[in-house]
């Protein structure tokens, strides 16, 4: 069977929609897809190693008063960070994480080193279209 | 497969993914599947209501032999085979 591909533009930088895309990226993991993802603007400051899955740091996209319960939720059904998502999907498939050079130049980041060791490379736009043009599934979060 | 014919099955490998939520079974059983030899039969412990349509698919997809679910009190036990 081929490899399927998936193309996820990753653009926020919330904590919620952030664990929706780890959870997208265990699925995919389960069915052996090559993976890329594209940090884009918000992305990239979770990227940031100061930040990463430190929830104190990140905000929520929708219903940001309701943070709190939110987060006491997800722990109570031992729900991942997002960043053990991303990490435990890399450890089971080929996830590769490209962070916009633009994004990263936003938060203060020009090197691969100023981003938390999950991301692959620094990349530009280009990369992003091409690997969207070629993939089986696009998703932009 | 029956629910008394699933029972009397000789399961190679049990995996306990009670404690996890979606998509903690299936990465569970994706990771397992790894440590059996093909033929084996596998049983996946489920508390998670999605897991119950999500595994038969997942079998399907990886070339798996889906046997059957059976409904316990509060969580489910889904057999395969690997390929």
């Amino acid at each position: 069977m081929e490899q399927k591909k998936m193309c996820l533009a990753l653009y926020t930088g919330s904590v919620d929609k952030l664990t929706a895309a780890g959870v997208i990226l265990g699925g995919a993991a389960a069915d052996d897809m090559k993976v890329d993802i594209y940090v884009l603007l918000q992305g990239a400051r979770a990227f940031r190693k100061d930040i990463g899955d430190d929830e104190t740091k990140l905000n929520m996209a929708e219903n940001p008063e309701m943070k709190a319960e939110f987060m006491q939720s997800l722990k109570n059904l031992k729900v991942k960070t997002w960043v053990e998502f991303f990490k435990e999907a890399k450890e089971i498939t080929d996830v590769k994480i490209h962070i916009c050079g633009l994004a990263g130049k936003v938060w203060g980041g020009t090197k691969l080193d100023d981003f938390i060791d999950l991301a692959d490379d620094i990349c530009g736009i280009g990369a992003y279209i091409t690997c969207a043009q070629e993939a089986d599934v696009n998703l932009f979060i | 497969m029956t629910k008394e014919e699933l029972k009397k099955l000789n399961v190679a490998k049990t995996v306990d993914a009670r404690g996890t939520a979606c998509p903690g079974p299936l990465l569970e059983a994706k990771k397992a599947v790894g440590t059996i030899k093909s033929g084996d039969i596998m049983e996946v412990l489920s508390a998670d209501e999605g897991t119950k349509s999500d595994l038969p698919k997942w079998c399907a997809k990886q070339g798996h032999e889906y046997l059957g679910t059976i409904e316990e009190s509060g969580f489910f036990k889904v057999f395969m085979k690997k390929k």
